[in-house]
């Protein structure tokens, strides 16, 4: 089973507020992938009664599912997000690989976050495409330790260079075909950034780095992406931004979790019984939450601003996982 | 300030009759322009920032500074500088330079005093973070212009206040004090812009007062200090004028520094910015939103420890600007019962703004002044005109003010393609926000203008908080803040803004959570799925779920609004804007340059970093010649200004005022 989780536009969602330089830098995705399944599992019940305690609603209420595919919540592209002209934004999207996930089907995870995007956006076209792989902190052996921090859980080491150069074909195939205008990477140093531009078509035209606090560029990945006409642009993610342990809470029967996925035992009378309480909305078909092992594929991160005067319209979130009994 | 009207300008009984005819004329102007602007749309962000100058004279000799009375002629140089006209710079108001060139050049204006200047960027900015950058070196640019077009020994120096003004001696040419227009003990007629407009103002807000202007700062009680203090520059004894006798009416109060003209107040220095709206909801958003930053940006800036020669037990100048402009009548002011008025009036013309204005369903009608006074006809008339209640309500409050300044030539016929009566009005009420219909026969859009901050000592410092004002708006759109309070709550703070070192003693009302709000729906079983658009979610109660007012907004420090509160919704003005910032694509050198910003206004707002303000102050306390009385002395003053000299020049990187500037431009 697959699992398409989003965020909605949350701009005007209050979650995504850095509390602190300090914070974990995934907390953005976390939180608002939460308030946004409680936006829709909260329900009181009862429909005028302020008093009416919130309950939790089945997920099958709230989720759509298509075939193999669980939509959490479920999807709806019916109005346009943006109100101007596609020439008046600039809208960036950028794709975290993730560890662990099936390497082979790059093209078909790239294609499928893209189209998530479009379709969620109303739009043709994205201006840029960043695309993180799993593993790779430019800042290796450089002293700031607010970095070290919050790059998340280290899940894996980093791929070979060949198999990033092969997703990259990926990448040049989506800008021939006009969907992406301009290609990015993250997190490469001097070395890595220089192989990719020897071994690529269609160069990157942006390297996006975590500066956190610290306000040093390595001079010498200065110098190549100023000779070689790369923006070197500043972020705040970590590469492994959605990790499975935080994934299987997000979606679990835990308190504030959105009761998708079963509780990993195999007691499943266990599981009733603890959670009964929590899925009584009368209306509700009585679904069986998912069971087995979760596995995060993939997120995609885009931001639409207005150029001529940098507001944010919309930024969102769309992750996929796969689940596995 | 604007271009310069000229004419014959009606003396004040006179100007008090026609003020109703100004009036009614301003209104119709205003309706034009309503009419005309209220669907413009997609204007883009352009902003600008004004910087003002007082132009001081060193000699080094005998270690005396005095301000220089010679705007006039640096202005004239600068408008006849062929090179800064080639490339568009110049003075607007002498003649226009407009062989665009490049990069714009700055333009220079008048101001008040005539030993001031105000400069802008010669075009506007927009919101291209490069933009940003670019603001500080072309601040850096109008100062050097500036600067070559004075003596040597004369310097555009960024102090709110010039120490010694009103000390009867620091002032270069040199003329005698009690002239016919401002009457004042202190300052000479000569202090003011000669331009017919500035002396008519001064006198008329006298005339229709019925005294001069009354400015009374609390003197700092240092260790010292004659207590009770009484200003011993005060001079009972003078017979020239009929307000000669205000200070034998207790005009001077006791424990207090005494000043007695407008020049005290509109003479001393602001930072102003100005935003372009998309469209009028925009900017009506943005001037409310902003309205409740502006104490906390007036704290974080205060730079005004000095009057007259004494230190002040207050930071900024604000009040003493509210009362150098203050024209309300005795009766205006409850002193005596309404004759011949028509209302109390509870603020100055300068003052903390009373209105809300934006069509926002977060405007609870409880955040309003449930006593704003304003014009019931003037409103009737705006309403007729198609304006609807709120933005009647604004500008009927603004239109209580009679005009100050009325040329007779503008008398004759009515311009509806004209805004010179409406901005007659609009322009001579100085609150702390302002909000400007796009002025006629222009393609501008509608404009907020954010007037509370204090001019800081360096370039580096008012790019600053220039950048950090247009980012934290940037956020409030993004973000959909909301930071509405009872419109009172911001009056009283502007008040505690004044405090000795508000930024890190006092507290300030503020919105307790700012974010917006998901909602949970009734019953997820009878919506239609909603996805990853905005969910259109129904509340659980029909749109209130508002607690009582009360419950909004709490006591907090700068630090915390500022840099956020621990265990609490807060999350803190600067967090704010780096949120907004991760969310745009930005370069690492310009990402870099804003982390310098940001990190100034950190730590003044949490007491790393001084405000000037503390910074001057113990400059003074410290001084060898300082008597610990509360006097600063010539010699002292001398040194005081010196210092900001060279701390423009250095920004604290020869370790100079280090406590103000800290570390910001050390590695840079």
């Amino acid at each position: 089973m697959k699992l398409i989780l989003s965020t909605s536009n949350i701009m005007g969602a209050g979650s995504s507020i850095r509390r602190s330089t300090k914070s974990k830098s995934n907390s953005e995705l976390i939180s608002s992938l939460r308030s946004n399944f409680e936006a829709h599992y909260t329900t009181t019940n009862g429909l005028s009664n302020g008093d009416a305690k919130p309950v939790k609603a089945n997920y099958e209420v709230w989720t759509n599912r298509k075939e193999n595919c669980l939509e959490v919540p479920a999807l709806e592209f019916a109005d346009s997000a943006l109100q101007e002209e596609r020439e008046q934004y600039d809208i960036t999207s950028k794709l975290f690989y993730l560890p662990g996930a099936k390497i082979a089907e790059r093209e078909k995870q790239t294609r499928e976050a893209l189209d998530l995007v479009l379709q969620d956006l109303h739009m043709p076209s994205v201006d840029l495409l960043i695309v993180s792989f799993p593993g790779i902190y430019f800042d290796e052996e450089e002293d700031c330790p607010d970095k070290i921090s919050t790059r998340g859980p280290v899940e894996s080491e980093p791929e070979t260079m060949q198999s990033q150069i092969e997703t990259w074909k990926v990448l040049e195939k989506l800008y021939e075909e006009g969907l992406v205008k301009k290609l990015g990477v993250a997190e490469l140093g001097h070395d890595r950034l220089l192989s990719f531009l020897d071994r690529t078509q269609i160069k990157p035209s942006v390297d996006q780095i975590n500066l956190r606090d610290c306000c040093s560029v390595p001079k010498d990945l200065m110098a190549l992406a100023k000779s070689r006409s790369v923006e070197l642009l500043v972020h705040n993610d970590c590469s492994n931004i959605l990790p499975r342990g935080t994934t299987r809470e997000l979606l679990g029967p835990g308190e504030g979790g959105a009761g998708v996925l079963a509780e990993p035992t195999k007691t499943g009378d266990k599981r009733k019984s603890l959670h009964g309480e929590e899925s009584t909305n009368g209306d509700a078909p009585g679904g069986d939450a998912l069971r087995g092992e979760v596995q995060p594929q993939w997120v995609v991160k885009y931001t639409a601003v207005v150029k001529n005067r940098g507001v944010v319209e919309n930024k969102g979130y769309f992750a996929v996982a796969e689940v596995v009994e | 300030m604007g271009l310069l009207a000229t004419g014959t300008p009606l003396e004040w009984p006179e100007a008090k009759k026609v003020a109703g005819h100004v009036r009614q004329w301003g209104i119709e102007q205003l309706l034009a322009i309503w009419n005309k602007a209220k669907g413009k749309e997609r204007d883009a962000l352009l902003w600008g920032d004004e910087i003002e100058y007082l132009v001081v004279s060193f000699d080094e000799e005998k270690r005396r500074v005095v301000l220089s009375l010679r705007q006039a002629d640096i202005l004239e140089a600068l408008a006849s500088d062929a090179e800064l006209l080639r490339q568009g710079g110049g003075v607007p108001d002498i003649q226009t330079g407009d062989k665009k060139h490049g990069k714009v050049a700055p333009t220079f204006h008048p101001e008040f005093g005539r030993f001031m200047l105000e400069a802008t960027p010669g075009a506007p900015w927009g919101i291209g973070f490069k933009d940003l950058l670019d603001v500080e070196s072309d601040m850096k640019w109008r100062r050097e212009i500036a600067k070559q077009h004075m003596y040597a020994w004369e310097y555009p120096i960024t102090m709110t206040n010039f120490p010694m003004l009103g000390d009867r001696k620091s002032i270069l040419p040199w003329f005698p004090p009690s002239g016919s227009r401002l009457r004042s003990q202190f300052v000479p007629d000569e202090i003011a812009n000669p331009h017919i407009r500035f002396p008519t103002l001064a006198a008329n807000i006298r005339a229709r007062r019925g005294r001069k202007v009354e400015l009374n700062v609390p003197v700092f009680h240092d260790e010292k200090t004659v207590w009770p203090f009484k200003d011993p520059t005060v001079d009972y004894d003078l017979h020239d004028w009929p307000e000669d006798d205000d200070v034998r009416n207790g005009a001077a109060k006791e424990n207090h520094i005494y000043m007695d003209a407008m020049a005290f107040g509109m003479g001393t220095c602001c930072l102003q910015i100005t935003f372009q709206a998309k469209n009028i909801e925009e900017g009506r958003k943005m001037y409310d939103q902003l309205s409740p930053l502006g104490p906390i940006l007036l704290a974080l800036t205060a730079a005004t420890p000095i009057y007259k020669g004494f230190l002040a037990n207050t930071d900024v100048r604000w009040n003493q600007i509210s009362r150098a402009v203050d024209d309300r009548t005795p009766e205006e002011l409850g002193e005596k019962p309404l004759k011949n008025d028509r209302w109390r009036i509870p603020k100055s013309r300068y003052a903390s703004n009373s209105t809300y204005i934006s069509q926002d369903p977060r405007l609870r009608r409880e955040y309003l002044d449930p006593d704003l006074v304003y014009d019931p006809e003037i409103k009737t008339r705006l309403m007729e005109g198609g304006m609807d209640d709120l933005l009647a309500s604004h500008f009927a409050h603004l239109f209580i003010r009679d005009p100050i300044v009325v040329f007779n030539e503008d008398l004759k016929n009515l311009d509806l393609d004209k805004n010179d009566h409406f901005e007659n009005l609009q322009s001579t009420n100085w609150q702390h926000m302002r909000f400007k219909p796009p002025p006629t026969g222009s393609d501008i859009g509608w404009r907020v203008e954010v007037r509370p901050m204090e001019i800081q000592i360096t370039d580096f410092e008012n790019a600053a908080f220039s950048v950090f004002v247009v980012l934290i708006t940037r956020a409030i759109l993004s973000l959909d803040l909301n930071f509405y309070l009872p419109i009172q709550r911001t009056t009283e703070n502007m008040e505690t803004a004044h405090h000795r070192d508000a930024v890190l003693n006092d507290k300030f009302y503020f919105r307790k959570d700012p974010m917006p709000r998901r909602q949970a729906r009734t019953n997820g079983a009878s919506n239609p799925p909603s996805g990853a658009n905005t969910p259109r979610l129904q509340p659980t109660r029909p749109d209130s779920p508002f607690g009582p007012v009360e419950d909004e907004y709490e006591l907090m420090t700068v630090d915390e609004i500022i840099n956020g509160k621990a265990d609490s919704v807060f999350p803190g003005l600067i967090p704010l804007v780096e949120s907004y910032l991760d969310s745009v694509n930005v370069d690492v050198e310009t990402r870099c340059e804003l982390a310098q910003y940001l990190n100034l206004i950190k730590g003044r707002a949490n007491g790393s970093l001084w405000t000037a303000a503390k910074w001057i102050r113990h400059f003074v306390r410290s001084h060898e010649k300082y008597g610990m009385d509360s006097v600063v002395s010539e010699e002292v003053a001398y040194d005081v200004v010196k210092a900001a000299e060279r701390i423009t020049e250095q920004e604290g990187r020869d370790g100079f005022a280090k406590e103000m500037m800290g570390e910001c431009r050390q590695q840079s």
